[in-house]
Formats: structure tokens, sequence, C-alpha cells
């Protein structure tokens, strides 16, 4: 199908914007009266508040007022309300809030911060969660049996540190080993990370006299900050606005309520002043979300051909101090277990347990890296015990037309042709290293798949508000939050080919507000082109019904014998029978000065079909609803006297059904390749044994960096069109992650012959190898 | 003790009094409403608070305000006086930036870099660039924007 303007160059509303540096991000936000707050973080990861006494620290210079949690009635959250926007009577990670002080100035709030006096009893700091699990370890929420859920899968085991427990039942895995002929085993570990978008968290909050509120904030998900901020003060909703500026990158950690709760309890204590809240670098660390964290012990059976046979797996999440966000990331870790891959046989269990860390939240892709990580890794363990190459195995056990994944949802030809992703990518890297080594180096390759789905709520819906104007130019308006991913452009290039007329005549919404935004859910999961696409092209054609309605009163012709070409109504039989968008488009004024019709405007919705919660008894059900598959792999090179890996040449190749905006697809999958380069080889959020962060900043918490970038990136986007996808396209924004980490580690083995089971794998990690296996070697002069 | 100091703010004059140990980047976006320049980390880590002084890129999160007095401060408010800039252009046709927060300190950077070595090669870009952090891009098609307008004029 020849397509007018998807698929083709774009301009993207708002780069001159950002490029310019006009951009407005909530830093660059004052209000008239503003105040300032700044926070007083815990000397202990986990501790009793015994005492608090914030009397000197009211005395201090511009200080307006000092808060502490005891006003604090109940908990919050989305799915398990286990969350305090501020501690009560005790700490549960070394970012947690415990007191605030509002002030004139930053300055003085900092200032005043000293003087707060707290007593602790401390406790004991858990930061792994196979370590909070043991029999003797002290509960870190005593009452997890008070929390309200919203199902039964979000119930926390009461006594336990364990918050969700979620399994998955299918087929008959003992039957699925006794028929295999060999079987694999190993434990993997995905350490934490964090999301460290250039912009840190900032937010303004402020309580109108009339008891209504108003935020300011950097959030992809204004609708559930608004819901949850309202639901913790007891308010109505719709007395609770949430505006969203540019947001200067997300990366997850801006996609559910994060301080916004926390900033809208500090300024309830000074009703009719706005208070903003910046968090500095280490805060954006210590006590935002961190994403990973997840362990996995994984066994999987084959035939000697190469049929995959079972899957048994248990999943570890350490979720950090608050279980609401991470509930979530389990249940899609455990649902994305066998990855790319048909097992006739699966039996996983996940349990994300209560720590002594920042929470653990949304991350690029979460779930999918950590799980797949896991069995991309393995599946090249296992082609080597089968003697087999770990193309063919996976080939062989691909997920295709008609076979189930591991949640038993049925594929079919048109979620993506992974034959086709391998191809591409083998073409750009082919699976031999011509040259194992020379004088400096040792070299390998390594591949892997990705699969991921939207893993929202199944009442996840995107709006579409589409406003004729009275010179036939279009207001589109919507709520999804354009990081930088390009959804905006997007939106625009889908808005105009499905109302015929070109991008320029139609405006993108560039800010979002709750009171005037249609509602939508959150814009995570990389599904705003699905979803919102989706209902763009609803809200066109109903507004195309609209005009043609409006047409058929001018034209005398009955509304379904008329066509729209972007510019006039028609009569399809005598095109010469026609009239202009733009005197229809609100009503049209006859000849007497009689207005007859209806206004253009119109909103519709879209929401993934026929998800559904996974069943209560096996954890099985159609939980994805929209697949994206493609398969990464690289070329490496080892530094034999340093150990750094460099990666020589990256390909990803991913099946995205139609590729709407080019540039922006592409630049989606470089900067997503880097990032997954970050987490495989150097990010890191470090605890010490007492819960404190280690590299709270960016020189020892490593971010990628130009000298990291590979020397050579393909990017192959194979078109299978979706059968629901707007012009058959499918989510992308995400994926280029997942694959990464697995097809390093698998090229590193191909280069050293040693298999690293956990990310990051830094420079020293390799060094060492190097130097036990003797592959090192001195420098002449040493 | 507060002091003034006076320095020169995009060409126009500036006079403001500050005190000894306030920030440079604070007193551009919170006193001065100069906000193009960014605070990503307030430590010298990340490069969104550059600025120009006398045409050298400083981290004016880590510069003393009183550094300034009598200098030539310039911000991308500086720079667009007259619209766009070429690289800016080129940005803009490369799909350099995704979110645009770091854009700011990359473009001052790289105008250092421009207007010292007018045709730069691609190492000199890079290495110009490199303490410059951007968490969306891959740093990619920053990079070559600036090769573009290396290779004119
Ligand atoms: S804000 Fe100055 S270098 Fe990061
Ligand atoms: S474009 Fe977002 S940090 Fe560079």
């Amino acid at each position: 199908m020849e397509y007018k303007y998807i698929g083709k160059d774009a301009k993207r509303p708002s780069a001159v914007e950002r490029i310019t540096g006009k951009a407005i991000f909530v830093d660059d936000i004052r209000l008239p009266g503003m105040l300032y707050a700044k926070i007083l973080y815990p000397k202990y990861a986990h501790a009793k508040i015994l005492s608090i006494d914030t009397s000197e620290a009211e005395k201090m210079p511009g200080v307006v007022k000092v808060v502490t949690g005891k006003n604090i009635k109940h908990p919050f959250g989305d799915c398990l309300h286990d969350r305090l926007p501020m501690a009560v009577d005790k700490v549960r990670y070394i970012g947690e809030p415990v007191a605030a002080v509002i002030a004139d100035t930053e300055r003085h709030a900092r200032a005043a911060l000293s003087k707060i006096k707290v007593e602790y009893e401390p406790l004991p700091v858990y930061t792994d969660a196979l370590d909070a699990m043991k029999k003797d370890a002290v509960l870190i929420h005593e009452h997890s049996e008070k929390y309200f859920y919203v199902t039964p899968l979000y119930k926390p085991t009461p006594g336990t540190n364990i918050a969700i427990t979620y399994e998955i039942k299918k087929g008959d895995v003992k039957k699925g080993f006794k028929e295999a002929d060999v079987v694999v085993e190993d434990e993997f570990n995905f350490h934490h990370m964090s999301s460290v978008a250039i912009e840190p968290h900032a937010t303004i909050a402020l309580h109108h006299l009339d008891g209504t509120v108003e935020i300011w904030t950097a959030n992809v998900g204004p609708f559930a900050v608004r819901e949850q901020v309202a639901e913790f003060f007891g308010k109505n909703i719709s007395d609770v606005r949430v505006h969203i500026p540019h947001i200067g990158g997300c990366f997850g950690y801006k996609s559910d309520p994060g301080i916004e709760p926390l900033v809208a309890y500090i300024a309830s204590f000074v009703p009719g002043r706005p208070v903003k809240l910046r968090l500095t670098r280490k805060e954006d660390f210590t006590s935002t979300f961190i994403g990973r964290g997840i362990r996995a012990r994984v066994k999987v059976g084959a035939t000697k051909d190469g049929k995959l046979t079972a899957l048994e797996e248990t999943l570890y999440l350490s979720t950090g101090a608050y279980a609401d966000t991470g509930s979530n990331i389990l249940i899609v870790a455990v649902q994305t277990s066998g990855g790319v891959y048909y097992f006739p046989n699966a039996h996983v269990k996940g349990y994300s347990v209560y720590t002594n860390t920042p929470p653990v939240g949304a991350l690029r892709a979460y779930g999918h890296p950590e799980a797949e990580f896991a069995i991309e890794r393995i599946m090249d363990m296992l082609a080597r015990k089968l003697d087999m190459s770990p193309i063919e195995l996976r080939k062989k056990n691909y997920i295709t037309d008609g076979k189930t994944n591991v949640v038993g949802e049925k594929f079919k030809k048109s979620d993506g042709d992974l034959f086709k992703c391998t191809e591409s990518v083998l073409e750009a890297i082919p699976p031999k290293v011509e040259v194992k080594e020379d004088e400096n180096y040792l070299y390998g390759v390594g591949y892997a798949g990705l699969i991921k789905a939207p893993k929202a709520a199944t009442f996840a819906s995107k709006g579409c508000h589409i406003k004729f104007n009275v010179d036939g130019t279009v207001s589109l308006n919507m709520a999804g939050g354009d990081v930088g991913q390009g959804l905006w452009t997007v939106a625009r290039q889908i808005a105009a080919e499905a109302l015929k007329m070109p991008p320029e005549k139609i405006k993108v919404y560039n800010e979002i507000d709750t009171q005037y935004s249609p509602w939508e859910w959150q814009t995570v999961g990389s599904m705003f082109t699905f979803q919102g696409g989706n209902a763009i092209i609803r809200a066109a054609n109903k507004a195309i019904d609209a005009l043609k309605r409006n047409a058929s009163l001018v034209l005398k012709r009955d509304p379904d014998m008329l066509e729209y070409d972007g510019e006039y109504v028609y009569d399809r039989s005598y095109p010469d029978v026609k009239v202009a968008v733009k005197d229809i488009c609100r009503g049209y004024v006859t000849e007497d000065g009689t207005t007859i019709g209806e206004v253009v405007d119109v909103t519709s919705y879209f929401r993934l079909p026929g998800v559904q919660g996974p069943d209560p008894e096996t954890g099985m059900g159609r939980t994805g609803g929209s697949y994206t598959m493609g398969f990464q792999g690289c070329k490496v090179k080892i530094d034999k006297r340093t150990g750094k890996v460099y990666i020589d040449h990256f390909a990803t190749s991913i099946d995205v059904g139609k590729v709407i905006f080019p540039k922006g697809a592409e630049a989606q999958v470089l900067g997503g390749v880097l990032m997954g380069i970050g987490e495989t080889l150097m990010e890191e959020v470090r605890f010490k044994e007492n819960g404190e962060i280690a590299n709270p900043d960016l020189i020892r918490y490593k971010l990628p960096r130009i000298e990291d970038l590979p020397g050579k990136q393909t990017v192959k986007f194979i078109e299978t069109p979706d059968a629901v996808g707007p012009f058959g396209a499918r989510g992308l924004g995400e994926h280029p992650m997942i694959g990464v980490a697995p097809a390093i580690l698998n090229a590193i083995y191909d280069a050293i012959g040693y298999d690293f089971k956990e990310v990051p794998v830094t420079q020293d990690m390799v060094k060492k190898v190097l130097e036990e296996k003797g592959l090192t070697v001195k420098d002449k002069e040493e | 003790m507060k002091r003034e100091i006076k320095f020169t703010l995009n060409g126009d004059p500036v006079k403001i009094e500050v005190m000894p140990n306030e920030k440079l980047l604070d007193v551009l976006r919170d006193r001065l409403g100069v906000k193009s320049p960014k605070h990503g980390c307030g430590r010298g880590e990340c490069g969104a608070c550059t600025v120009l002084l006398n045409g050298k890129s400083i981290r004016s999160c880590i510069t003393l305000a009183i550094e300034v007095d009598g200098q030539e401060i310039t911000t991308l408010e500086g720079l667009e006086k007259n619209g766009m800039t070429e690289l800016q252009k080129s940005f803009l046709q490369h799909n350099s930036f995704q979110c645009g927060f770091c854009a700011p300190g990359m473009t001052l950077t790289a105008t250092e870099l421009l207007k010292k070595n007018p045709h730069p090669d691609e190492e000199e870009i890079r290495e110009a660039i490199a303490g410059n952090l951007c968490r969306c891009t891959g740093y990619k098609n920053i990079i070559d924007a600036i090769v573009d307008v290396s290779k004119k004029g």
C-alpha cells in the first residue's frame, strides 16, 4: 500500500524549541510567590524513627514551615497501596524523605535541614531479595496484611518480606524434562540501574485556597499522578490538575507518580503558595525509582535435535522499600521468561521482595531485559551442550504462527517475522569470526532475540481530540508525553494520513494538562504508536463522518454517496458537486445566514483489544495483546591488556510492522542500543552493606559516553503489517535495549570462552578472567 | 557578604549583587531568567550547564558568579539573536536531539570548537563534545550534524 505521509521524513513538532533551548522544563517555571523545599534524608537505610525535633530549624532565616510525616493518614499506590510520601515511624531506604523544610529560597531551606534533630533505632539492612527472604529476616513492612490491593495478584505475604508472588504453569514440566535429552541449569543476576535522564526530577505543587490542587511536573503519567494525589488527600479527582511541560528524558522513572505525592504533601502545609522541589543529581539516584534488580534461576530441557521441551525458572526481584511500582515488573518478567521461544511446558515462579533500597520502578522495557537476558544466555549454553549452532537452535524454537508463549498466548503471522530479523542481522554480522585473535585483541560474535508487549493495565487507553478550524486546519490534542522519542511527530503523520491533509495543516499539542487533555492511562510500554495511532484514526474517521453529514445537508446527497479528500467533500459520481471542508467544519452558513449542521470537534479512544488479567489459578492469559519481536547481534573485540570490551559492530533488526517516522525510529534504536551497552558494561547502582548508594553521581555511576559508541551500528526494520496496529505499525521505543546484554555476553564468551552470568560486566571483571585464563599480554616495557 | 559584579551577558551589560559562593548557573537561571543553561548535575559532570566565558566553554554550575566579574558570558540566547545558527539548522536536519535537555550545552561546546577550528575532523569533534552527556540519542546524529557543518564554508 502506498502512503502519502507515513514512512516518509517529517518535521518534528517542537524540534526547534528543543534545539534552541526554548523548551520549557519544570525547573524553568517560576510561579508568583513560589517557595522552595529541601528534604532531610535518614542516616540509616532501615531504622525506627524515635523522635523528630524541628524546633531549631523552624527558627532559621527564611523558613516558612518544617514538615514531617506525622500528618500522613494512610499509604497510597496503584496496584498495592504500600507507599508513603514521607517516612512516618520508620525509614526503609537511605533516600526516604524524613522531613522537609519549606523556605523562601533553596539556600535557606538547605541551611535549616541540618537543624532538624532525628533519633533513630537502626535495624538490619537488606539490599538483596535472597537475604530479605531468609527465615530470621526482620520485616521491612510489619503489617503488609493491612495494605489495600486491587486484585489478589498484588497480595503481599504477611509475616515475610515477600510482597508479590506470581506463578505460571503451562503443560507439564515434569513430563517435559523427562522428554529432554539435555538439561541446562544456571543462575543469572541483573543488577540495579537508574534511568538517569539528564533532567533530574522536579515538581511544583500548589494547594489553592479553595481546596483544589495544581501540579507541574515531568511525568508521562499525568492522569495517574492526578488520581493518586486525589486519593491520598481524599479529594475529587477532578479537583486535581496536573500540567506536564517538556520532559528532559524519561526512560521509565518519570512514568509512575514519583516525587509528586511528596511535593503535594509538603505543599499542603502552605495553602495558597506554590512549592518547588528540584532534586539534585544525588537525590535523583537515591530518592527516585531505580530499575532492574532481578535474579533468575533457570533450567531448560531439550531433545538432542534441539527441540525445547521444558522451562523451569524462579525469579527474585529485589523490589526496594515499597513494592507497588515493582509488582508489574516482576509479573512481566515471569510472563516474558520464555523470550521468543516456544516451550510446550513451563513452570515459572517469581517473588518480589521488600529490600532496603529505593523502590524499583519502570525502566525502559522493564521486566523484559531481565528475563530475556537469562533465557538468551542459557540458549547459548544449551547450544554448546548440544553441539549445535546457537542460531540453529534459536530458529528451531522461535514462536511462530500458531505457537504459544509461556502464558499461552497464541502467535499469528501478523505478529512479525523473526526469521527475517535474524537473517538481516546475520547479513550484517556473520556468525563466524574470521580472525579470533591478534596481537592486541580477542574477537567474538554473539546474538540474542527480543520480544516485548506493552503489558499495560487492561483498561489502558489513549484518546485523541480533533478540532477542525474554520480555515480548514486541524488542532490535534492528546495526552501522550513526548519525552524525545518523537511521539508528536508520529501523531502528526498518522493524523495527516488519516485526514488526507499535509502535516503542516495539523498542529499537534505541545503541553499536557489534565484539565484539557483527553484521558490517557500513561505514556508507557512503547504503545503510543499502536494505541494512540488507532485513537487518531478513529477520531479522524469520526470527524470525516461529521463533515460528510454536514456536506449532505449542503449538497443534498446521502452522506455515504460523498467522498472526502482533505479539502473538499464531494459527490463521488459528480466530483464538481462539492463543498470546501473549511466551509462546513463549524456547520454551514446558508445564504440567508441560517447555520445548519454540526461543529466538527470529536474525541475517540483506543485500547488494546482483548487483553486480560492472568488467570488466578494458572497465571495464564492474553496478557500481552500486541508483541514486537526482533533480533540483535554484535561483534566485540576485547583488549588483552586492559580487558576493555569494544563493540566493533552492533546490529538490530526489529519487525515494527510499519515504520511511521524513519528518522525517529532509527534514533530510538541508536539511543536504545547505547543505553543497553551502558547496562551491560558499566551501569550499576551499587549498594554498600549499610544500604547507602556507593555511586550517586555521574563520575562513579558510569553513563555511556561518545567513546563507548559501537564502531558501527546497523539498523534494519522488517515490515510485516500488524493486524491491529495503525497502518500495520507496532511499538518500538523500548525494544532496542532488550537483546543488548545477552548479545554482548554471548559475544564475550565467543571471544574468551567465559560465561558471565550477571550484568554489568565491567572492564575489571573481564581483565580478571583474562588473567586467570592466561589470555593477557603484558606491555614489553612492563 | 554580597558583592556587586558587572559582566556582559549576550552582549548586554549586567549589574547584580551576588553572594561570594553563588554559582553562575543559579544566577543566570534563577535571578536573570536565562533558562537555556540547564542544571543536570551541579557538579561539573554532565555539561548541561555549559556557557561561553569570553568564547571558552565553561561549566556554569561549578563557576562562581564573582569569577565572571568584568567578563563576557554567552548563552544560547545570545547566539540566536539573529535566528538559528548554521549548526542549529544542521541539528534540526539530522534529528540530532530527542528530549533536548542536553542541547544547549552540546551546542555551545560545538560552537566553541567550530570557532577555533572551522573544519574539524570527526575525531576532533568527538573529542570536543566527549564531556557532554546525552542519555537519549546515542550521540551519532549529534556528531553527524557537526561533521556536516565542518565540511561547509
Ligand atoms: S550541571 Fe553543570 S556539568 Fe552538569
Ligand atoms: S537529547 Fe535528551 S539528553 Fe540529549
